[in-house]
């Protein structure tokens, strides 16, 4: 474990997997993590079992959708997919978070 | 959306285990890919699993945050949206009594209702495999009804095959000895196997075993727990003792269960032994109750019932009739109370929808102060559902404490109108608040939630709430206005077609009211007795007894007439007979009276030709008969009589005590003044009057008309009484203005039941109206005070501001005429001589609700017009 990786920020994990799910399509939950993992280039520090209360919750506000598959290792195993919902609650995410990032890259410069 | 999401929650909460299993089948799947990257990557299996498991992170704290997310968080936003709401009422005491007092009265008079019309329509009645119990007539025609013979009720009971038990009732009132003096108690006489019909076991002791209603049997008695806890203080040693039923001792032998039958008028039941005299075809005097056996229909019991009829034709002498066998349950209700009970229901109903929609009204007054609020909490990021869901729980928190509250304003008013209204329903009908009842309030409550909670939530906060933040909180806005308006005209609708409702009930009742009941009514008081046959074996003995009380009550200061007879007017007569010319073969149905020579003086009916009852019409004398008024214009009309006075007609009169009747031909001495003999509303019925000293019978009664107030000289009637006979006990004392209020009590009751719950109405869109005026005033205040500072005068805002009330209460009124229109028509059986579309009772409501509409329109208007424009302008500007 290297000492400069981070924890996922509060509250941005819903965001990633929306993110992931709408450029690769559907996938299950170890796809997910691994996906995340290296799109961040083990910059974060992420449990990957804890992806699978933020499924659940993201299913439940109605933003992602599950279909029963099959794994590589042949198991039967859910697909997590965006639902309409949740393509636009994607958006809403991203904008809130480009916003808030904004602000606080504009404070941070104000200050410096 | 909510809706949606809720659904979820509630589900996710009962598939618990399922989706533990599923979770468990993630992980599992999880690791074993984990591990195959793993190794592929190059480690050993051994190394490989170990950091699948590290990648993973702990699992068990994983699981419990699943479970958390997928079940814990409605309940816990559920509970704090509740806090919130009682927090909110508690901010707002004035709204939260106003609103709970609504929703209260609502759902507390429906339930009450509900609980009526549960017990009386809707519940199995309370006794084991109900549907098997029927009643038994002879059938003169399809609509008719009678009672049958005694020779034919045996017919039946031979038909044993169908019935599991068969049993006559007929009820009857006794001298109980009572601390010296005896009371009247009604009780019923019935065959042995009456208490199977009903499927229902003594509490203690047994009923009636078979061969105790045969000749020669021990006397028995079965007592109803509400008469043996009074009479015998519950004593269980009862069993034991007798109870002297006229004088005569008679073994008890059991205790009914408490409950039902405490409701029956009887209070005791003995068993009844036809005499020899009684075994006839002729005397149609049994009412007969019976219960099918397991697995036969009514249909295979109409049917064998058909059979025997057939089979009995030659020895019936009604050719004509047949025999009916009717569910029991069909017979308790008539078709007057179910109908006065669906429109207590549908009026009640009513009433709730008009709460709701002040409700409905409140809370959306009270939204557009929040809409400012909902706006911050949805910029903040609550999702629109979020906000729905918190603004239903606040609603649920009021209709819970107003269905709670009404709960218990239903049983108040369940206790208190009971009494009122028990002797109009079947005794097996017991008004409680029971599960049902509970279960009626819980869907009512819901029904209220979704009324009163949904169109606030979407007018909230589906408004746009970026504009709610800047928008002045002064501003009214339109659409909501829109929705207020027309809550207000639907309330106004509403209650318009319940007071339509009301004011034809109410003339209807005038008119009954007004209806000549051909008798004299005020100072005259009538009492009921039974001469027992051991005291009063022979007609002379009864004879003798009714000349020495009349005579000796004649004599009394304060009484200036008295008379006895059979049956009393407006309260039916029991006998009715064919009149028969001869060489005629038709016959004419009349009711037939028995009464004394002085009957017609105390009622004050006139003789209208020949003469009355006189003294002369004695025992042995020729037999006479005095008609009727109608009775009479029927006979000339049918018959072509026109003068009757002098003509002999035969008919069947009974024979005192169990004679049965006997062919008489009597001599028509006169006519009198047509006497109400049943309920007014019911046409005229042909009745003739036959001497009682020739025609002595043992249930009699006694008319009494006094001098001055008539319940003041009956302890002086009770002296004379016991002066004649110390054990005969005096029963059913009422003035001639009870018997007549009495004879009423079908049409009062469902009349003001309406007439209050439309007042009710009425007061709520009352207070709708003055809601959304005194609203739209406070909401105008800068406008109307520019508009004084520009001159206006207080009368031109007065009027402006009526003037927007008025336009709601006449699109009120022209829904609520359409409305009534449609909807009186239910009423069309319960009136009398009224017609349901009466244009002066249609009037009269739509002025009522203009009046009480602008009475509560000029409370605002008034404040209206004392605005203060420096003031007003100054406040806000």
């Amino acid at each position: 474990m290297s000492e400069h990786k981070t924890d996922v920020p509060y509250g941005t994990l819903d965001l990633l997997i929306l993110k992931t799910l709408d450029t690769m399509g559907p996938m299950h939950g170890y796809r997910i993590a691994r996906r995340i993992e290296q799109v961040a280039e083990n910059l974060v520090r992420l449990n990957q079992g804890s992806i699978y209360p933020a499924l659940i919750r993201l299913e439940e506000q109605g933003w992602i959708r599950t279909q029963w598959g099959v794994s590589e290792t042949k198991r039967k195993v859910k697909f997590y997919s965006l639902t309409r919902a949740g393509s636009k609650q994607l958006n809403v995410a991203v904008a809130n978070w480009e916003r808030a990032t904004a602000l606080v890259a504009r404070f941070l410069e104000a200050q410096s | 959306m909510t809706l949606r999401f809720a659904a979820r929650r509630l589900l996710a909460l009962f598939r618990k285990r399922r989706l533990d299993g599923e979770l468990e089948g993630e992980i599992r799947a999880h690791m074993e890919m984990a591990e195959l990257d793993a190794i592929a990557s190059g480690l050993s299996p051994e190394e490989a699993r170990r950091e699948a498991r590290r990648g993973f992170g702990g699992i068990e704290p994983m699981k419990e945050e699943h479970r958390d997310q997928r079940s814990v968080r409605w309940v816990e936003n559920l509970l704090r949206d509740a806090r919130y709401g009682i927090a909110a009422l508690a901010r707002d005491p004035g709204f939260a009594a106003v609103t709970i007092g609504l929703l209260a009265l609502g759902i507390g008079a429906n339930t009450a209702m509900f609980s009526i019309v549960d017990a009386v329509l809707l519940k199995p009645l309370p006794f084991p495999a109900p549907e098997r119990m029927v009643r038994l007539w002879e059938t003169p025609s399809a609509t008719q009804h009678n009672n049958t013979t005694t020779l034919t009720y045996l017919d039946w009971k031979r038909q044993s095959d169908i019935f599991e038990a068969l049993s006559l009732e007929e009820s009857f009132r006794a001298a109980v000895a009572a601390d010296g003096d005896p009371v009247r108690v009604p009780g019923k006489m019935v065959s042995a196997e009456y208490f199977q019909v009903f499927g229902v076991k003594a509490a203690i002791g047994r009923t009636f075993e078979t061969g105790e209603d045969q000749q020669g049997a021990r006397p028995v008695v079965v007592l109803s727990h509400s008469f043996w806890q009074a009479r015998f203080g519950g004593d269980r040693g009862v069993l034991q003792r007798d109870l002297a039923l006229d004088g005569e001792p008679h073994r008890i032998i059991g205790v009914l269960p408490a409950g039902t039958f405490d409701r029956n008028e009887a209070r005791f039941w003995k068993p009844l032994i036809f005499k020899p005299e009684q075994l006839n075809r002729r005397q149609h005097w049994l009412r007969v109750i019976g219960r099918l056996r397991p697995g036969v229909s009514l249909e295979q019991a109409q049917a064998k019932m058909t059979l025997l009829r057939a089979s009995l034709n030659a020895v019936i002498y009604q050719k004509d009739w047949g025999f009916t066998v009717d569910p029991f349950a069909e017979m308790l209700v008539g078709d007057t109370l179910r109908r006065s009970i669906y429109l207590a229901f549908g009026a009640v109903l009513i009433v709730l929808l008009i709460a709701c929609a002040n409700v409905a009204n409140l809370v959306l007054a009270k939204g557009a102060t929040r809409r400012k609020e909902m706006a911050l909490r949805a910029a903040l990021g609550a999702g629109r559902g979020r906000l729905i869901g918190q603004l239903l729980t606040e609603g649920l928190v009021l209709c819970v404490l107003g269905g709670v509250a009404g709960i218990g304003m239903a049983y108040l008013l369940l206790h208190a109108a009971s009494p009122l209204v028990a002797a109009s329903l079947p005794f097996t009908a017991d008004l409680s608040v029971d599960l049902r009842v509970l279960g009626f309030a819980a869907a009512a409550v819901m029904a209220v939630l979704i009324l009163t909670g949904l169109l606030p939530s979407f007018q909230t906060s589906f408004g746009k709430l970026s504009g709610s933040l800047n928008e002045a909180a002064r501003g009214s806005s339109g659409s909501r206005a829109a929705v207020r308006r027309t809550i207000v005209i639907a309330e106004v609708a509403a209650s318009v077609v319940l007071i339509c409702g009301a004011a034809l009930l109410f003339k209807s009742l005038a008119k009954l009211q007004q209806v000549d009941a051909g008798v004299r009514i005020d100072h005259v008081i009538t009492m009921s007795t039974d001469l027992p046959a051991t005291a009063y074996p022979t007609a002379e003995s009864a004879t003798t007894f009714f000349k020495a009380v009349v005579e000796r009550l004649r004599s009394v200061p304060g009484i200036e007439q008295a008379s006895v007879s059979i049956g009393l007017p407006l309260e039916g007569v029991r006998w009715g007979e064919f009149l028969s010319l001869p060489g005629v073969k038709e016959g004419l149905l009349v009711r037939v009276k028995m009464v004394d020579p002085w009957y017609f003086a105390t009622l004050d009916i006139p003789v209208e030709s020949g003469r009355g009852i006189e003294d002369r019409d004695r025992a042995g004398a020729p037999p006479v008969m005095v008609l009727s008024q109608e009775a009479a214009r029927l006979l000339s009309g049918r018959f072509g009589v026109a003068n009757p006075v002098g003509r002999v007609v035969g008919s069947y009169l009974p024979g005192y005590g169990p004679i049965p009747e006997s062919q008489v031909n009597l001599q028509i001495v006169g006519v009198i003044r047509n006497e109400r003999t049943s309920r007014l509303q019911s046409p005229l019925e042909p009745v003739v009057y036959v001497p009682l000293a020739q025609f002595p019978r043992q249930d009699i009664s006694l008319v009494v008309r006094t001098r001055s107030e008539p319940l003041g000289a009956m302890s002086g009637i009770r002296e004379i009484v016991r002066q004649v006979d110390a054990h005969l006990p005096l029963g059913e004392v009422r003035t001639m203005e009870e018997v007549k209020e009495r004879s009423m009590r079908w049409a009062k009751q469902p009349t003001w039941v309406v007439g209050a719950f439309a007042g009710v109405a009425a007061l709520l869109a009352a207070l709708g109206l003055y809601g959304v005026v005194a609203h739209a005033v406070t909401q105008q205040r800068r406008e109307i005070g520019i508009r004084m500072a520009l001159g206006a005068r207080p009368g031109d805002v007065v009027s402006s501001t009526l003037r927007s009330a008025l336009s709601m209460l006449l699109v009120g009124l022209a829904a609520g005429l359409a409305g009534a229109f449609a909807l009186t028509r239910a009423l069309k059986s319960l009136l009398f001589e009224v017609s349901a579309l009466d244009p002066v009772s249609l009037a009269l409501a739509c002025v009522v609700m203009t009046l009480v509409g602008i009475l509560a329109a000029l409370i605002p208007a008034s404040r209206a017009a004392r605005v203060d424009p420096t003031t007003a302008l100054r406040d806000e500007g």
